[in-house]
């Protein structure tokens, strides 16, 4: 295993030791000392000893990584022993880097030359380059000639510089690899990073040293692993650089009341303005890119005079790169007084001066709190202030819990995902690219990695018959990527064109289409939604889009026909899928917190003494304690407080609909209600052989369905067999077919760039679900549909959380009651509206035909006589 | 089933068959769409004729052995039997394959499998055997692949036309916006004094075009037949062992 060792902070004098005379003038020409972050990491790194920094933004983390190598660079030059290739590596996910490498790199470079030119002494000409997937051919070509000494790149183009043929021999002796951002790599971009690291170790001759910079991350001791790897003979330093920022964080809720007021909504808007006005820069955050066009255009509207396209701007994902930077770029320079965002501005480059972050809705993390907050007062000593703006009861409890959180510093723990398949498909092929491989090579290459340190040989051996073809029992051998030996045990690739499939294919972030919709008659455009939410409708369905009501017409190609003029309700709920899911970490916070609750309920203390520790516990003024506490009191006096010890099910009937509800009180987080409620809900569905609708949110989940047998059911599930009716569960869903295609691509099943043409991502999209039906057919098994059963597991929803809830229930830690309600009880409807329905499919097709078709035949006979 | 000059014709799985001539009428083959879904960068193992072979061998096996004795003396292709608008060398392999098979099946080939053209069919891999449409004079049921008309079929002599092109499906939903699912599906009318039937594709990859979407979005020139016929149409739903009607296209 690799060890951690706990990095000491070094004194000013011993890191002057070390440097150059010019490089430490430089420094104190232009600052006055050391920072934390570079008193932990300076030496360490001058000595070759791998480390992970992390600290809250803000920290002048990047600049402590880049002065040790600065610094070496610096020592050569003036020697005259630079030499034509790369001393250091610096990876970061954000391809708008340049302004930080800039303030961080470039500049003091350029200072330090300037400083020896004045001195007369010669150095040689230290060279640094950029190079991500928007670099030019001719850029690269004149990079393979005089290589840079300093390499910046991104993930995806550090893999493709490894697998190129002449310009992997510059990368032989790099000294230095820097990994930054580490914190935004708990996803599959992360498993592919840290295979790329291990192909550099490889082609390295000397030991690149790992220099792993984050934000406040826990658990630090398994990041650090993921930096440098898992192997007996590494070992890696690990600096927690606590700054002491300050913060300034208060829950507000835009009324007294939040259940009785009716004015709510146009109260958070004169909130907002308020805020607004009262600060210089405001970032506000609202989770979703659908809130955030509601919010900008809202703001607009109501407050023409303050508001103009001049001075707010909205930003997310969906927006176009240029009309991104243009936002950005405005914000450093000042421009703009307010920009809504949906969680698009919480990573990454600095932004420049904001006094004020608002989040509309809960953040589900005190990480993800922090890193917002984090965008506030930028500079090193200024105090971060941020608000939170509440909108429902719910809503109120999380935000206050999110609070104590982030005041006593814990924050939520990061799981970078383990074991992925379809990355290590791209990876492996990438590698046999490279060179030829002895099977026992590339299989202890890949262990080293710490997304892959329990992979199995098993597992290791399909992605290798997958690669050679070896599954597709076709007369056309169309996923022969590589070659197999079984003789010899050697592994090469395979065709002419592996290379450039692989170069024009890599990645890992999955591409997304999006269906237009329009007006039926004038073809105006009213936005997009997701292809998946499209799925979901059928002619005369009504939906929300950007906060007006539209009503399903027809579908031609890729555009959806609507008509705006609609006055039923919304049949279709809003879609979710884009909601962040609560941390299971503050989940069991407030979980801890309505136990306490109940108690206090439960004894005879007065209500003065409850308001006192609600202030107290979730460090908040008497008027949120007092909406807090008239929650609580509500739920104990209609029926019992779901806490940590209990499990509530309510069984309920809406009489309008004649809908029977099994509502679960589970507050674990989206993720794990996600699994729990699937595998129930098949369970139950299953014994009453029908189909069972699903509610799920954070705070608990919905079955809906008729013949609901409840207790056989939670009699059946168990912690043990969770999974294996899972994949039962989620084999016909639409959660399935679009995982599958995201892996297949990954995987390099579905190539978005084939023949020398890139194809569109909404045609592949349409027809991908035939690879799926067709890989189903091979085998049930093929590893790459694994994958993406084991992404919705284990990525998408938390089944080892679930699995422990369910272990707690088999200990007796956690009690089940089920209980008849005539109504939902006040904890329950926020679920019962939000909760995004999906259906737990049962029956079978052939059987729904038959169905439908007694339901036709019944409205025939129903519509005879009226006519 | 039958008509009023007493036709009669029964819905096997995807195909239509006139049990008193013995012909039998298969829609859209679409050879090659597998190798297309390949081309766009979808690396799917082909094997579409398999699935064609197999799915004609349960029609032929079907009509052995139900219980009227009647034999298979004719089959029909309603066009679109190629996908490609261009000449794909796959494409004509594969059509050789599943004639290879047909061969043994049909009694005298050369004459009793009729190729009708369709719009894709911009090559012709019968040696030209492909026709615009036909008509069976002792019958008079006429064949076509309906994205032209032609003044012949509607003659005085004939009194069905069966037809492909449309790919009709219907979707069944309940639920809103939680259950859906789509069926291939027949469409029976009648148009200008002659039954008119509208047979589903024979592509086992997708279902078809819904015809939900009929009153709304119907191409006029796509389809020989005006909306307003179109929309009195009746469907038949072809389940596992039975036939279910699903009324009028207007009516859903």
């Amino acid at each position: 295993m690799t060890k951690i060792i706990r990095a000491e902070q070094s004194t000013e004098e011993e890191i002057k030791k070390i440097l150059h005379p010019l490089v430490t003038e430089w420094f104190f020409s232009k600052f006055s000392e050391f920072s934390l972050p570079q008193k932990y990491g300076v030496v360490p790194i001058w000595k070759r000893k791998n480390i992970l920094i992390s600290a809250e933004t803000g920290g002048t983390k990047t600049l402590t990584a880049f002065l040790s190598i600065l610094n070496h660079l610096i020592i050569l030059a003036e020697k005259q022993e630079l030499k034509n290739k790369v001393y250091a590596v610096y990876t970061s996910p954000l391809k708008a880097l340049s302004n930080d490498i800039h303030k961080n790199l470039i500049e003091p470079l350029h200072e330090i030359e300037e400083l020896a030119a004045k001195k007369g002494i010669k150095l040689q000409k230290i060279r640094i380059a950029l190079r991500t997937g928007d670099t030019t051919t001719y850029e690269r070509t004149k990079m393979l000639k005089n290589p840079p000494h300093i390499l910046i790149t991104t993930p995806e183009s550090l893999a493709i510089v490894l697998t190129s043929k002449n310009f992997v021999d510059n990368m032989k002796e790099v000294e230095f690899c820097i990994v930054d951002e580490i914190h935004s790599m708990d996803n599959k971009r992360g498993a592919y990073l840290s295979l790329t690291l291990e192909r550099l170790n490889e082609v390295s001759s000397v030991w690149p040293v790992k220099i792993g910079l984050s934000a406040t991350i826990e658990p630090m001791d398994e990041v650090a692993k993921f930096l440098t790897g898992v192997s007996d003979d590494r070992e890696v330093e690990s600096a927690k650089v606590d700054l002491n920022k300050k913060i300034d964080i208060q829950v507000l809720s835009p009324v007294k009341n939040i259940i009785e007021d009716e004015g709510l909504h146009s109260k958070m808007y004169v909130l907002i303005s308020r805020l607004i006005s009262e600060h210089k820069t405001t970032l506000i955050f609202t989770n979703t890119r659908s809130g955030t066009e509601r919010v900008v255009s809202y703001l607009k509207e109501r407050f023409p005079t303050e508001y103009g396209d001049d001075n707010i701007a909205a930003h997310h994902s969906s927006l176009s790169k240029e009309h991104r930077f243009d936002i950005e770029e405005k914000l450093r320079q000042g421009k703009l007084k307010v920009v809504v965002c949906s969680t698009s501005l919480e990573l990454g480059i600095d932004i420049g001066y904001i006094d004020l972050v608002l989040m509309l809705g809960s953040p589900k993390s005190s990480s993800r709190a922090l890193q917002r907050m984090g965008r506030a007062g930028h500079q090193l000593h200024n105090i971060a202030k941020g608000r939170f703006i509440v909108l429902d009861r719910d809503d109120l409890v999380e935000c206050c819990v999110i609070q104590k959180e982030m005041m006593e510093k814990r924050i939520n723990k990061v799981r970078f995902p383990r074991r992925c398949l379809d990355v290590l498909a791209q990876q492996v092929f990438g590698m046999a690219i490279y060179k030829v491989w002895k099977e026992d090579e590339l299989f202890r290459l890949i262990r080293k990695s710490y997304c892959y340190s329990d992979l199995t040989r098993g597992d290791f051996l399909d992605i290798i018959s997958y690669l050679s073809g070896e599954y597709s029992l076709e007369k056309n051998n169309i996923y022969g990527k590589i070659w197999y030996d079984k003789e010899t045990k050697e592994i090469g690739k395979r065709g002419k064109l592996a290379r450039v499939l692989y170069l024009t294919n890599i990645g890992t972030i999955p591409e997304e289409s999006f269906i237009r919709v329009k007006i039926t008659g004038t073809e105006e455009p009213v936005g997009m939604i997701d292809e998946t939410f499209l799925s979901r409708m059928k002619k005369g369905d009504v939906f929300v889009l950007g906060g007006k009501k539209y009503l399903y017409r027809y579908t031609r190609g890729m555009n959806l026909y609507v008509s705006s003029e609609v006055a039923r309700n919304p049949t279709i709920p809003s879609w979710f899928s884009e909601m962040l899911p609560l941390s299971f970490d503050s989940a069991l916070e407030i979980n801890q917190f309505r136990a306490l609750m109940k108690k206090k309920l439960k004894s005879d203390k007065s209500k003065e003494e409850t308001l006192k520790f609600i202030g107290s516990y979730l460090y908040v003024n008497k008027e949120t304690a007092e909406a807090i506490y008239n929650y609580f009191l509500e739920q104990h006096s209609f029926l019992e407080i779901p806490d940590e010890n209990t499990i509530i099910i309510e069984k309920f009937t809406d009489p309008d609909q004649e809908k029977k509800y099994l509502i679960f009180h589970t507050l674990y987080g989206r993720r794990v209600n996600d699994a729990l409620s699937r595998a129930i809900g098949y369970i139950i569905g299953a014994l009453g052989s029908r189909d069972i609708e699903v509610g799920v949110s954070d705070n608990g989940f919905y079955l809906s369905g008729e013949n609901m047998m409840i207790k056989r059911a939670l009699e059946n599930l168990k912690e043990k067999n969770i999974e294996k009716i899972l994949k039962e569960a989620i084999d016909r869903t639409d959660v399935l077919a679009r995982r599958f295609r995201h892996c297949a691509t990954r995987a390099l099943m579905i190539l978005r760039s084939y023949k020398g043409q890139r194809k569109t991502v909404g045609k592949q999209q349409m027809k991908s679900h035939f690879l799926l039906a067709a890989v189903k057919r091979i085998s049930n098994e093929f590893p790459i549909l694994r994958e993406a059963r084991r992404e919705i597991f284990e990525d998408l929803m938390d089944i080892e959380n679930a699995g422990l809830v369910l272990r707690w229930i088999e200990q007796g830690k956690v009690k089940i009651k089920v209980i008849e309600t005539p109504l939902p009880s006040p904890f329950s409807l926020n679920l019962i509206i939000q909760g995004h329905s999906d259906l737990i499919r049962i029956e079978d097709k052939q059987e729904f035909l038959r169905r439908m078709h007694q339901l036709h035949i019944r409205n025939i006979i129903q519509r005879v006589p009226a006519e | 089933m039958q008509n009023k000059i007493r036709i009669k014709y029964e819905f096997i799985n995807k195909t239509l068959f006139f049990p008193d001539y013995g012909i039998l009428a298969v829609g859209d083959l679409h050879i090659g769409y597998d190798h297309m879904i390949k081309q766009s960068g979808i690396l799917i193992p082909e094997r579409q004729v398999k699935d064609i072979i197999s799915d004609l061998k349960e029609v032929f096996r079907k009509i052995k052995n139900s219980k009227t004795g009647k034999r298979i003396k004719k089959v029909v292709f309603l066009g679109d039997i190629k996908h490609a608008f261009s000449f794909e060398a796959e494409e004509k392999y594969e059509f050789i394959e599943v004639m290879n098979f047909l061969k043994l099946e049909v009694p005298e080939p050369q004459e009793n499998i009729i190729f009708i053209k369709g719009n894709h069919d911009t090559m012709d891999f019968t040696y030209g055997k492909m026709k615009n449409y036909h008509i069976e004079p002792e019958s008079g049921i006429a064949f076509t692949h309906g994205h032209k008309s032609f003044p012949e079929i509607f003659g005085r002599k004939v009194n069905v036309i069966v037809s492909g092109h449309l790919h009709p499906s219907i979707i069944l939903a309940e639920k809103p916006g939680v259950k859906k699912e789509t069926y291939k599906c027949f469409l029976e009318g009648s148009y200008k004094g002659k039954t008119f039937i509208v047979i589903p594709s024979f592509v086992g990859y997708y279902e078809g075009t819904p015809v939900n979407d009929y009153r709304e979005d119907y191409l006029e020139s796509f389809f020989i037949l005006p909306k307003k016929e179109m929309l009195n149409f009746k469907i038949h739903v072809i389940g596992k062992d039975k036939v279910y009607d699903f009324g009028k296209i207007k009516d859903l």
